[in-house]
């Protein structure tokens, strides 16, 4: 910035002092205007930088997912798993259900360890009462199927593990559990309305042959909790329940 | 009047425009870094120098939102406004360097020009002022620096006018205040001239974010939000409690948009009283919240939108216990909605909700939009909303 004129003439020191000034603040203009430009490119140069070539992995966020809990111990998953395969439930088979020599064979696990997989269902499980020699559900029955079943909460499997207590043949009692199995089956579907219901559901069948269960289990919900509840009733069952292990 | 000779006006004219160049710089800055699609801290304090903060609500609303860049579909984020703010104040710090300097020898012209274009920062404040109060709602501390720098320029620039009342001064060609202006407009274009000349090229980021597996709900539904001028369906994951869905929401209004959209809601609540992907509650009282909004049948629409409006309220009800949060949402909704939420079909479509989020092994955050399949990334739905989806859902923009 210089001065051509002054009118009046302030003198020549002022007007000298005037075009330095002038120039300074040229200078200023300049050099702030290209000290921003240039940062502008810096800034935005290194944010270049960095969407290239992330240096480091953005933070890890946590996927959507089933629920996993305490009782999904290795042991129970490999059981578990072994079963939803065998029965029909991890692939698109036709093949649905585990009767009480697949689930020996598929399961190779005794009695008792098969049981005690199933302990720590207590509070989210219920057992299934029916009468003798009946797969027929009363009311009891799909009232407690129903309260277990809309409690899914973060599952992904629902188990149905139907049993016959000691009286009678083995195959009598491998047929009636399984009318049990697929009493409760059919309930679900109906209250559900879920189409992709077969692949959630796993149902087993065991007879009086396998896993049977002991008195102690009188004492877990049950459909019928005012009745006498002992070795063999607690036989006539079918055990439902979700299980929260991700497979 | 003050002395010719005064230094005052020169003093506060330079003291604004650099402080008003280091504000802008720090908005800058800000907006720059987010280029790489990381999110950042962000400067937003009234003192120069203070790092960046995570707690910046305020200033990254105000990034996020439609007023704080131009050509916003164009570019991924726009052009910053704050670059043309360091380069005005460029120009007005150096000019003003040139006054106080010059003094009592600066040409009338000068003064009177400064002072005629060194209000224009403040008027452009005060606009910006008007939207952050009746727009955003909010004040951004880093903006009220710009606003303060403005304003302290533009009193240098009028009190430079009462230093002209005695004294002779040089007299100057009228095409220098042209020349000036000519000299400011550049300066004021440069900044933003090269950062829209260097900014990379987003869009092969805008579709890497992920994929919905399987995008129809097998059990249950999604909630329907339909806009009024709707022409694209879109699927969104929120939680009524989430401040940052909130802000989505307002964004969407704000730009214009959402209501170029047929929504299917999915509600996703970050609270572990219903969902199990959570060790804690990151918003307590989301799911009951979620429930009213599930059970707002036709009126969807409206208890959404009143949970983010309240939802300050809502979060310090939650945090005081579900029957608070009941009584608030009986209060407001009526008894009958309030026995739809403890109803047990309620929580199984919540259930099933949650369990689609499972299914499609989403990220568990919110919210989340997609767009068919597509997820929308995080970074295109706040400060490349616009550009994204000029890219990927133009319709919705016409």
């Amino acid at each position: 910035m210089s001065f051509a004129r002054a009118e009046p003439s302030p003198g020549p020191a002022a007007t000298g002092g005037s075009g330095i000034a002038g120039w300074l603040g040229a200078t200023a203009v300049v050099m702030l205007m290209v000290g921003a430009a240039v940062s502008v490119r810096l800034w935005v140069s290194s944010a270049t930088d960095r969407l290239e070539r992330p240096e480091a992995e953005k933070p890890k966020v946590a996927i959507a997912d089933q629920a996993e809990v305490g009782y999904c111990t290795p042991r129970f998953k490999e059981v578990l798993e072994r079963v939803l395969h065998s029965c029909g439930l991890a692939q698109d088979e036709t093949r649905r259900g585990c009767k009480p020599a697949d689930v020996k064979t598929f399961a190779s696990i005794s009695d008792a360890d098969f049981n005690e997989l199933f302990t720590p269902l207590k509070e989210r499980g219920g057992v299934v009462l029916f009468d003798e020699g009946m797969d027929d559900l009363d009311e009891g029955a799909t009232k407690l199927i129903e309260e277990k079943w809309f409690k899914r909460k973060g599952a992904r499997y629902f188990f149905v593990v139907a049993r016959a207590s000691k009286s009678g043949n083995q195959a009598k009692n491998r047929a009636l559990s399984h009318r049990r199995a697929n009493s409760v089956m059919y309930h679900l579907t109906n209250i559900a309305k879920d189409p992709t219901i077969e692949k959630k559901v796993g149902l087993l069948w065991l007879g009086n042959e396998f896993a049977q269960l002991s008195q102690d289990y009188c004492g877990w919900s049950t459909s019928r909790p005012n009745e006498k509840c002992d070795d063999e009733a607690i036989n006539r069952s079918a055990f439902v329940s979700w299980v929260d292990c991700r497979l | 009047m003050l002395s010719p000779s005064s230094k005052v006006p020169g003093v506060l004219a330079l003291g604004g425009s650099l402080l008003g160049l280091l504000f802008a710089g720090y908005s800058t800055v800000d907006y720059a870094s987010h280029l790489d699609r990381g999110l950042h801290d962000v400067h937003c304090s009234f003192i120069p120098g203070a790092p960046p903060t995570s707690e910046a609500e305020a200033c990254r609303a105000a990034m996020y939102s439609p007023y704080s860049a131009l050509f916003r579909e164009a570019m991924w984020g726009g052009v910053p406004i704050s670059l043309f703010a360091m380069g005005a104040f460029a120009f007005f710090g150096g000019f003003a360097l040139y006054l106080l300097v010059a003094a009592d020898r600066a040409p009338k012209r000068a003064v009177v020009f400064f002072s005629i274009v060194g209000l224009t920062p403040l008027l452009v404040s005060l606009l910006m002022l008007s939207i952050s109060l009746t727009k955003l709602g909010h004040l951004c501390k880093t903006c009220v620096g710009i606003y303060v720098s403005s304003f302290v320029l533009a009193s240098g620039g009028l009190l430079g006018l009462a230093t002209l009342g005695g004294g002779i001064r040089p007299v100057l060609s009228a095409l220098f205040p042209v020349a000036w202006l000519a000299a400011l407009g550049v300066t004021t274009l440069m900044p933003a001239a090269v950062y829209a000349a260097s900014v990379p090229d987003e869009r092969p980021y805008l579709t890497k974010c992920g994929k919905l597996k399987q995008p129809q709900m097998t059990v249950g539904s999604p909630l329907k939000i339909r806009g009024t001028r709707a022409v694209r369906p879109a699927m969104f994951f929120e939680d009524p409690l989430c401040p940052t869905c909130r802000a989505f929401h307002e964004r969407l209004l704000g730009e214009g948009v959402f209501e170029r959209f047929d929504v299917d809601l999915v509600l996703f609540p970050l609270d572990n009283e219903c969902n199990w992907m959570l060790d804690t509650p990151l918003h307590p009282g989301a799911c009951i919240v979620s429930r009213a909004v599930l059970c707002g049948g036709d009126r969807t629409r409206q208890v959404l939108e009143w949970a983010y409006d309240e939802q300050i309220y809502l979060a310090r009800a939650g945090k005081a216990g579900p029957n608070v949060l009941r009584a608030a949402i009986k209060q407001r909704w009526g008894a009958e909605m309030l026995t739809c939420v403890d109803d047990r079909k309620t929580d199984v479509l919540l259930n099933q909700h949650l369990h689609f989020a499972s299914d499609n092994g989403i990220p568990v955050s919110t919210p989340q939009m997609y767009l068919g399949t597509q997820r929308v990334c995080d970074e295109d739905t706040d400060i490349g909303l616009r550009f994204a989806l000029a890219e990927l859902a133009p319709e919705v923009l016409k």
